[in-house]
């Protein structure tokens, strides 16, 4: 190059030609199957639910939508599909608020699905900021909108990822690699939908699931240096509005899907946490879920399950991986309860089992249940 | 308006360029009325809400200015004046940055049940330290008048409005008023380009991907030992690529309008002493802070012990800058102390003997950074309970995962180590020096090279490809 003025056009030639090269791959590849299904690469997917989920909805058949929180990423869909006798789609993703889960169930619903069922956590609702502020989904992925395709294919870190699965694609069974992809540092390591955040055949579920590590837990939340965090975000009025915008708005608006809710069965030390360490917290999950309770009662198409007095699981602190997570043992149980209609809250009465609750609550003494 | 954004480098800033220069053709005022113009739209694309706050803080101080420089008042008239200006900003910037923290603390003490939340306009704090210093010159009798297009852009002047650098009147005005300055100049659009393209690359790709690993230590979790210094590392080493990538942004967009900013960054991790990288960490914030707080105090005129009360108040009231919290306090405190033990310890302590000089050095730098590592605990947890919380682990051998995540994460962290303490810095690299308004011109002829230039091109590209769907940089909120 002659002159500056060459070079900055050189320099700015050069710079397009990589971008476009990067997006043209993610194109080709489309690790998220946003385009169109893996045909060229085989199929690859991520455990990042809010990313994958955009690229789910459009390529997976499914006629029922699965949606939670952490307390419902293990379930394999298989199981679902087996006890409930539904095809389905797990979309829960990990630490989602309301918003967020409202809005991909929005997505999905939109597909033609007929059925949703939906795990529910009462802190979902504490904060949920506007999708358009939301750091962590890719609104614009799901609205397929100019923005979100842009940020897709110019995307470095999914070039990466486009690269790695067509090298895969090119050698396949190279150890070298194959494990990478199955370690920490690439987002597309999983070649079935039916893996995503499931637990693998050869977990140790006595091991991540026992009462040591709830009571490690228990002691952890209760620590007067970190207590507080029981208490973050909790705002009756907040709450009730979120629920309102977030569940009940949609529900409202699709009155010929059955919208199957279910409260899950936390450990008994989740709620024993909060009534010894943040008492003010724990009477506002009760006035909010006894809110909640009362207003899915007045909705025809929504059954609501309340599985948080059932005493023979929560009591248990073996099936527990800190106060809340149960094991995949409890998964199952939930599925069954689910397909028998066991548990399910009565209308005329929506607040029994949280009645039954704040008995069993009230009477726990964490010292005569070693 | 984040420099890391589409919309920011495919519109915004080829518009503003294009019109800067068309407007030159114009006249030298017209350039300089459409950049500020152009400032308030970057403003106002996220901010414009408090758009005639900024509007009314430059017309404000404009006039105090005038009325101390053109006016013929005297003496204690001078003093009031400046007295009302200075008061005046700091007012604004109490109520909108302070207020809610001195209620909550008004609260803790009398339980009087009070409770301010004001959102805080972003770049208030630049943009107040920037015309307290123009007033206090002017008071001094060390500015000449200047019109109101040009004062208006060097405080709106988008590359620096809303985290830095912290710029200076007598710096920026005179190059806003050369008519050089207003026909494209490809050289220094060129390098300007080159500069942008590095610290867009030390943003999107460096400080956003070390991102993941600061909630290691600053997440809801108990971290073990190696999981609360990889944390801590983490943010020690995205703070630092995120504000001085942010730096050289703002340094390469102000060279393509053929203005040169002041350094903001010099390798801060490979200072020696607390002294050293005060002098090379946030560095027009440490010129602002001497020049308008620790000198007026006293400095060091007044003895050593005066000295030390100076330096622990100058760097509190540092520390409370950057935000309304107890933290920040903590952290400004802890500087303050420990330029203190380095003023000591010049001192007092014996000269190291030439044969040690080398690993003194280096036990010197791995002193000064780990200090710096335990105050960046204060500056980033959401509560002193939780930075002690964090030290203790760190402090806690006895706990330790160190599992095959934890290696990686380590070996991770200590790539960016090594770019911080063995790279060279953007400057060296592009041979920019403000003082004597040059750049690339100490390399030759070898920016011009293919393989330099072919270089820059992929870290250009590998910036834009790392942008994210929101990255906002972590000075913003100061």
């Amino acid at each position: 190059m002659r002159t500056p003025a060459k070079a900055i056009i050189r320099l700015l030639c050069v710079s397009a030609l990589i971008v476009a090269a990067a997006a043209t791959l993610n194109f080709a590849v489309d690790p998220l199957q946003l385009f169109r299904p893996a045909r060229f690469t085989p199929a690859m997917y991520s455990s990042d639910t809010r990313m994958q989920d955009a690229g789910l909805i459009r390529s997976q058949p499914f006629d029922t939508v699965f949606m939670g929180t952490s307390l419902a990423i293990h379930f394999r869909q298989r199981d679902i599909d087996r006890v409930l006798g539904v095809h389905s789609l797990k979309l829960s993703m990990t630490g989602s608020n309301s918003h967020e889960q409202s809005f991909v169930v929005a997505a999905a619903l939109a597909t033609g699905a007929r059925r949703v069922i939906w795990e529910v956590d009462d802190w979902i609702f504490c904060n949920a900021p506007d999708i358009g502020s939301d750091v962590y989904l890719p609104a614009d992925l799901y609205r397929g909108n100019a923005r979100g395709i842009a940020s897709y294919l110019l995307s470095g870190a999914m070039a990466r990822e486009s690269a790695l699965i067509l090298m895969r694609s090119v050698f396949p069974g190279k150890p070298i690699l194959a494990r990478p992809t199955r370690e920490a540092l690439f987002k597309f390591p999983l070649s079935r939908v039916d893996d995503i955040n499931s637990l693998p055949p050869d977990a140790d579920v006595p091991g991540s699931y026992n009462a040591a590590k709830a009571r490690a837990a228990f002691a952890d939340i209760t620590d007067p240096v970190r207590r507080a965090y029981l208490a973050e975000g909790y705002n009756t009025d907040a709450m009730v509005g979120n629920f309102e915008r977030d569940m009940v708005d949609l529900i409202a608006k699709h009155p010929d899907v059955q919208f199957d809710i279910y409260l899950p069965p936390y450990s008994i030390l989740q709620w024993v946490a909060m009534r010894d360490a943040s008492p003010a917290t724990l009477q506002i999950v009760y006035d909010f879920t006894a809110y909640l309770a009362r207003r899915l009662a007045e909705l025809p198409n929504v059954r609501l399950s309340d599985f948080r007095a059932v005493q023979e699981v929560t009591h248990d602190l073996n099936n527990y991986g800190d106060v809340i997570h149960h094991s995949p043992t409890v998964d199952l149980k939930v599925l069954s309860w689910l397909a028998a209609g066991d548990y399910v809250v009565d209308r005329s009465t929506p607040t029994a089992s949280l009645e039954k609750l704040k008995a069993q609550v009230e009477t726990y003494r964490v010292a005569e249940n070693p | 308006m984040l420099f890391n954004s589409y919309l920011f480098i495919f519109l915004f800033l080829p518009a503003a360029l294009a019109g800067y220069f068309l407007c030159g053709r114009l006249g030298n005022r017209a350039a300089v009325i459409w950049l500020a113009l152009a400032s308030l739209v970057f403003y106002s694309a996220s901010n414009w809400q408090f758009v005639p706050l900024l509007v009314t803080s430059v017309a404000f101080n404009y006039l105090i200015g005038w009325l101390l420089i053109a006016s013929k008042l005297q003496g204690r008239q001078r003093f009031a004046v400046l007295t009302i200006g200075v008061a005046g900003d700091l007012l604004v910037l109490g109520i909108f940055k302070y207020a809610g923290f001195l209620a909550v603390n008004l609260d803790a003490i009398f339980s009087a049940g009070l409770k301010v939340d004001i959102l805080l306009p972003v770049g208030i704090s630049f943009y107040t330290f920037t015309q307290i210093a123009f007033l206090v010159d002017a008071y001094r009798g060390h500015v000449a008048g200047y019109a109101l297009p040009p004062y208006a852009l060097f405080v709106t002047y988008f590359p620096h409005l809303i985290a830095g650098p912290i710029l200076h009147h007598r710096d920026m005005i005179p190059q806003f008023e050369q008519p050089a300055a207003k026909r494209p100049n490809p050289h220094l659009i060129l390098c300007g380009l080159m500069i942008f393209a590095i610290g867009l690359f030390k943003k999107t790709c460096l400080a956003d991907g070390i991102q993941p690993l600061v909630s290691l230590a600053f997440g809801s979790g108990t971290p073990t030992f190696d999981q609360a210094w990889i944390g801590a590392l983490a943010y020690t080493f995205q703070l630092y690529f995120d504000f001085s990538g942010y730096s050289d942004m703002a340094i390469g967009i102000s060279l393509m309008f053929g203005i040169f900013l002041p350094l903001n960054f010099n390798s801060p991790y490979k200072a020696r002493n607390i002294i050293d990288f005060w002098r090379r960490w946030h560095m027009t914030l440490s010129q602002f802070l001497r020049d308008y707080l620790y000198i007026p105090l006293g400095g060091n005129r007044r003895g050593a012990v005066l000295r030390y009360v100076n330096l622990m108040i100058t760097m509190a009231l540092g520390g409370l800058w950057h935000g309304a919290a107890w933290t920040f306090v903590i952290w400004g405190v802890l500087h303050g102390l420990y330029l203190c033990i380095n003023h000591a310890w010049i001192r007092f302590a014996p000269p190291v003997a030439p044969w040690f000089a080398g690993a003194a050095n280096l036990l010197a730098m791995m002193v000064t950074f780990l200090a710096v590592v335990v105050a960046w605990v204060f500056f980033r947890a959401n509560n002193i309970s939780s930075a002690f919380h964090i030290l203790s682990r760190m402090a806690d051998p006895s706990h330790t995962a160190f599992g095959r995540a934890e290696m990686v994460q380590g070996a991770f962290v200590a790539c960016y180590a090594a770019l911080a303490w063995f790279a060279p810095n953007t400057q060296a690299i592009m041979g920019y020096d403000h003082k004597t308004r040059t750049v690339g011109e100490g390399l030759g002829a070898w920016p011009m090279r293919p393989l330099f230039l072919y270089a820059s091109a992929a870290v250009l590209a590998f910036g834009i490809l790392g942008i994210q769907q929101y990255s906002e940089f972590i000075y913003f909120r100061f």
